[in-house]
């Protein structure tokens, strides 16, 4: 991971040297420095170049030489932040990830961010770190001047401590998002659910209490839909559960009465073949994602703890791996769940509601949370409904869709509401058993997220409940402004910032 | 449509049964009490008890808990659907408020419909309604505003349900021009004017057929001083695919490829039968989508009515490119305020949004707030889907200003269409319907029939009376 220091402004004598501006705005601070120890080569390099601080614009100049032959920086990066009046923390954010390709050659970057208020310059930090995600730990040949070289960025600003008080919860929800995207990236040969669970359980080091149940307990237990995706494959089930009490117990003082927690759960299928029902070859590899609901809710939890969110909270994953074998369940099992409902197993392909079912009652009975919200790459058919800019949210409950509609929007991982209601159950009904698993292609994700709401308890009293579909959202097929090509660890700031925003203290 | 009597008393004919409403716990007369107590009858919507009595059948109609005019007409239009047989059917409206009284009788004529037009022996059903009043001549004008939305729809059904051998361009055409007694001016360009107009994407998917395309523009001229509301209709009366040619399987269905169109002509209708103050004009894009030497293929470039260039990707794509030259002859001839197409457009709306509600897209809030809000009046709900930034990069073309739908697995695209036709809207607001999932009903329901659905028609009606009818929108 970058190292990321907040210092005073000082011009570095070496490395790159980043000069964040706004539209028609002037050169401040060190910006104004090097320009003037260059003798206005600078403003008149960006004059030439036309670089006006737009979004979007920037400008790199080589090796300025400097009056008295000081030594000085191997680049200079201008880019633009836009219009002054439209430096939301998002768009800071965005422009901070667009400068990492920019100096990625570079050892040692010093950003000139005296101009910003002290959370902008971390959130141009925060931008920054999240573009320079990497995941390289199979690649054994690759040249060393292919790779990215930088190690250290120094973010020059009038208020190092306030910058970095705030970048200290950024930092931790950064280490979340880049833990998500390595599990899902670990490809499902390594990654398998018993691996996946000890990677959770070395969370403990962070304050969560960790808890791994295997088929023996589970079984015990009644989960029996989660158990019939996983009895195919030569790789056990786990469920995990990780419980963080930063309001009523770890936070340092004595334990408090612990609060009703916050939920999350997610969808944890290390490998998705399809089973029976096989999925086509093309694109099969794509399917080690499949886990990536959990991968979000274990990089969340993680986010929680690492900032030591003053806020108790529950993660629940269900891991397993899907595959077709002698052993494995067929279209027409019925298998029953944890909650005593059965259901029909028309399309053994659509084994994450499957998984989704039992964790979700038993994190209901067990923790009697405020709320629920479970995180799965559900569907194929979110995609044909939104593409790959917005995550399928479903939800029983207004006030909890508006939140996550909003806190999704702050942290770029942007969610589209779907509908649901009782005509879309219906697609549900079984002749057998209590509901089939399918409803046809027809609102397929809305029929996904009825199944998914059958295992919400709602007879004690009301329980908020929202169904994220990320199929589209959990992997990019390109770079995108703060998260590079590959897994993008969506979830992980969205439930962080939810919690910020309305469940801590 | 049922042929409506309102009446203060019903015939005493014990051929025409009689359909109560009932509220749910509502008390009923001694005898029927305890038929409904026997039979759990207890007024939750959905139930229907159908008892034999010596003057008649009685239906009991469940009427729930009815809180708005929709819910009266469902429970019309299960009285309707109880009726089976019976060529006369009665129902009481007494006690109810007139507007609800009407919606009763516009459920029922809703419900009843069919299109037997084919059949020599119909199977027999209702034809006719008394909606039995304690005072009809209050009833009378709330019924006449509800029929015109009524005929409406129906007229909307009967073009969609005719099949791409009788419904040809040229007939749908010319059953548009016969909207011109009602006092709709219709014009309809041929392919000579529609050349001269430069509609490049219309006159390309029409092209391989045997019949011409046409642009269709109705015009109904209200009376207040405003630009015109203006709907715009994809009408491709057969969708063959063309060169990008369909399975076999389930292509049949591909008649009502029209249905957009149909309905902003049954929307003009009821205007116009309801003398709707509000200028309003509909631009309908007529063609069929054939396979033929001459057809249209991918990798073509068409210059639009805009002037755009449009790189074809897959002919199955046509409705876009039609709605597209049609929005544009509609901003540039007609200045609208604005501009709503419905069109039965994509497959992955119906992945996307199943059957219960339409996609919901469009450049302007305001206008997209009130088409929601008509729609869930009226039952014909709408969802709103997103225009993304990617959708519309993903129609970037190597050759032309842009493609016509993008390429791969998983494709949005519902919303790559929408963004498509974002490009034509100009800076009019504007909104586009996809009705692909709820232009057919595949079973039955209560306000209609397993078959064409009408869907489009009475929200626009209801868009119009809320929002239009004053010189000023908004």
């Amino acid at each position: 991971m970058l190292d990321i220091a907040f210092v005073k402004p000082a011009l570095p004598r070496h490395g790159a040297l980043v000069l964040p501006v706004a539209e028609d705005g002037r050169l401040e601070g060190l910006a104004q420095a090097i320009d003037t120890a260059s003798g206005g080569a600078i403003g008149r390099a960006l004059a030439a170049a036309s670089f006006k601080g737009r979004k979007g614009q920037n400008c790199t100049i080589w090796a300025p030489t400097l009056e008295g032959g000081a030594q000085g920086p191997s680049r200079i990066v201008a880019i633009g932040l836009g219009k002054p009046e439209e430096l939301t923390p998002e768009a800071v954010e965005a422009a901070g990830g667009a400068i990492l390709p920019l100096i990625n050659a570079e050892r040692e970057a010093v950003i000139a961010a005296e101009a910003l208020a002290p959370p902008l310059a971390a959130s141009l930090a925060m931008g920054l770190l999240l573009r320079s995600y990497r995941f390289d730990r199979y690649r054994t040949t690759e040249k060393e001047e292919d790779k990215p070289k930088l190690e250290r960025v120094a973010v020059a600003t009038d208020a190092a401590p306030a910058a970095k008080s705030a970048w200290a919860p950024m930092l931790a929800v950064a280490e979340g998002v880049f833990l998500a995207r390595d599990l899902v990236s670990e490809p499902p040969n390594v990654l398998n659910p018993a691996e996946m669970a000890e990677r959770c359980r070395s969370l403990e080091r962070l304050g969560l209490q960790v808890e791994v149940l295997g088929p023996k307990e589970m079984k015990k237990l009644g989960f029996g839909a989660l158990l019939g995706v996983s009895q195919g494959s030569a790789n056990e089930p786990r469920m995990v559960v990780m419980q963080w009490l930063g309001a009523s117990g770890n936070n340092g003082g004595k334990a408090k009465k612990p609060q009703k927690p916050v939920a999350f759960i997610g969808k944890g299928v290390t490998f998705d073949t399809g089973g029976i029902s096989i999925k086509p070859a093309a694109g099969m590899e794509e399917m080690k994602f499949d886990m990536a609901g959990a991968g979000a809710v274990i990089g969340a939890m993680a986010a929680l703890a690492g900032r030591k969110a003053k806020v108790d909270a529950v993660g629940l994953v269900g891991l397993v791996e899907n595959m077709p074998s002698g052993t494995a369940q067929r279209p027409g099992d019925v298998v029953k769940t944890y909650s005593g409902q059965t259901v029909e197993v028309i399309n053994t392909d659509a084994e994450g509601r499957l998984v989704l079912a039992d964790v979700l009652s038993y994190c209901q009975e067990r923790f009697q949370p405020r709320f629920m919200i479970d995180l799965a790459t559900l569907t194929g058919a979110i995609i044909i409904s939104l593409g790959h800019e917005h995550a399928g949210l479903f939800s029983n409950d207004d006030e909890l869709a508006q939140r996550i509609l909003a806190a999704g929007k702050a942290v770029a991982e942007p969610c589209w509401r779907m509908p649901m209601g009782e005509a879309y159950d219906k697609q549900i009904k079984s002749d057998i058993a209590d509901m089939k698993n399918v409803g046809g292609r027809p609102g397929g994700s809305i029929t996904a997220a009825q199944f998914l709401q059958r295992f919400v308890n709602t007879k004690q009293g009301p329980m908020p409940w929202a169904h994220l579909d990320i199929a589209g959202t959990a992997w990019a097929s390109k770079d995108l402004p703060v998260v590079p090509k590959g897994a993008t660890g969506f979830g992980v700031r969205l439930l962080d910032r939810l919690v910020a925003e309305h469940y801590e203290g | 449509m049922l042929k409506v009597k309102l009446r203060r008393a019903p015939r005493l004919d014990p051929a025409v049964p009689r359909a109560i409403p009932v509220t749910e716990g509502a008390a009923l007369a001694p005898p029927l009490a305890a038929a409904a107590e026997a039979a759990r009858f207890t007024g939750r919507a959905g139930q229907v008890l159908d008892l034999p009595m010596p003057e008649g059948r009685v239906l009991l109609i469940g009427a729930g808990t009815p809180r708005r005019p929709l819910d009266w007409e469902m429970a019309g239009g299960a009285a309707a659907a109880a009726a089976g047989k019976a060529g006369r059917l009665a129902i009481e409206a007494r006690g109810l408020a007139p507007g609800d009284a009407a919606a009763q009788a516009a459920g029922a004529c809703l419900r009843a419909w069919r299109f037997t037009h084919y059949q020599e022996k119909p199977e027999p059903g209702p034809a006719a309604l008394d909606l039995i009043l304690d005072d009809p001549d209050a009833v009378a004008p709330h019924w006449d505003r509800a029929a015109a939305a009524v005929r409406g729809c129906l007229l909307a059904r009967d073009l969609t349900a005719e099949p791409g051998n009788r419904l040809t361009p040229k007939e749908f055409a010319a059953r548009l021009k016969d909207l011109s007694e009602h006092g709709i001016a219709v014009d309809v360009l041929g392919r000579k004017r529609l050349e001269e107009e430069g509609l490049g994407g219309l006159l390309a998917v029409g092209r391989a057929a045997a019949q011409g395309p046409r642009l269709a523009v109705l015009r109904w001229p209200g009376s207040i001083e405003a630009r015109p509301i203006a709907f715009i209709g994809k009408g491709i009366c057969f969708d063959t695919g063309g060169i990008s040619i369909k399975p076999a399987a389930g292509m049949e269905e591909m008649r009502s490829d029209m249905a957009g169109a149909a309905a902003c002509a049954g929307a003009m209708l009821a205007l116009a039968l309801r003398r709707s103050p509000a200028p309003a004009v509909a631009v309908l894009a007529l063609a069929e989508n054939a396979v033929g030497a001459d057809a249209y293929r991918p990798g073509d470039i068409l210059r639009m009515g805009s002037g755009r260039t449009v790189e074809v990707v897959d002919t199955d794509a046509e409705g876009r490119l039609a709605l597209a030259d049609a929005m544009h002859y509609a901003t540039r001839r007609l200045q609208p305020r604005a501009m709503l197409d419905l069109a039965t457009l994509t497959g992955a709306i119906v992945t996307a949004l199943g059957h219960h509600h339409a996609g919901l897209f469009g450049n302007d809030a305001a206008l997209l707030a009130e088409a929601g809000v008509a729609g869930e009046m009226v039952g014909e709900p709408l969802w709103p889907m997103p225009i993304g930034e990617r959708h519309r990069e993903d129609l970037r073309s190597d050759i032309a200003d842009l493609k016509q739908c993008a390429t791969g697995r998983f494709l949005p695209d519902a919303c790559h269409a929408a963004a498509f036709l974002r490009e034509f809207a100009g800076d009019r607001p504007w909104a586009h319907l996809d009705i692909a999932g709820v232009a057919r009903r595949a079973e039955a329901a209560a306000l209609g029939p397993k078959g064409p659905s009408g869907f489009g028609v009475r929200l626009l009606d209801k868009l119009v009376s809320l929002y239009f009818e004053e010189p000023e929108h908004h």
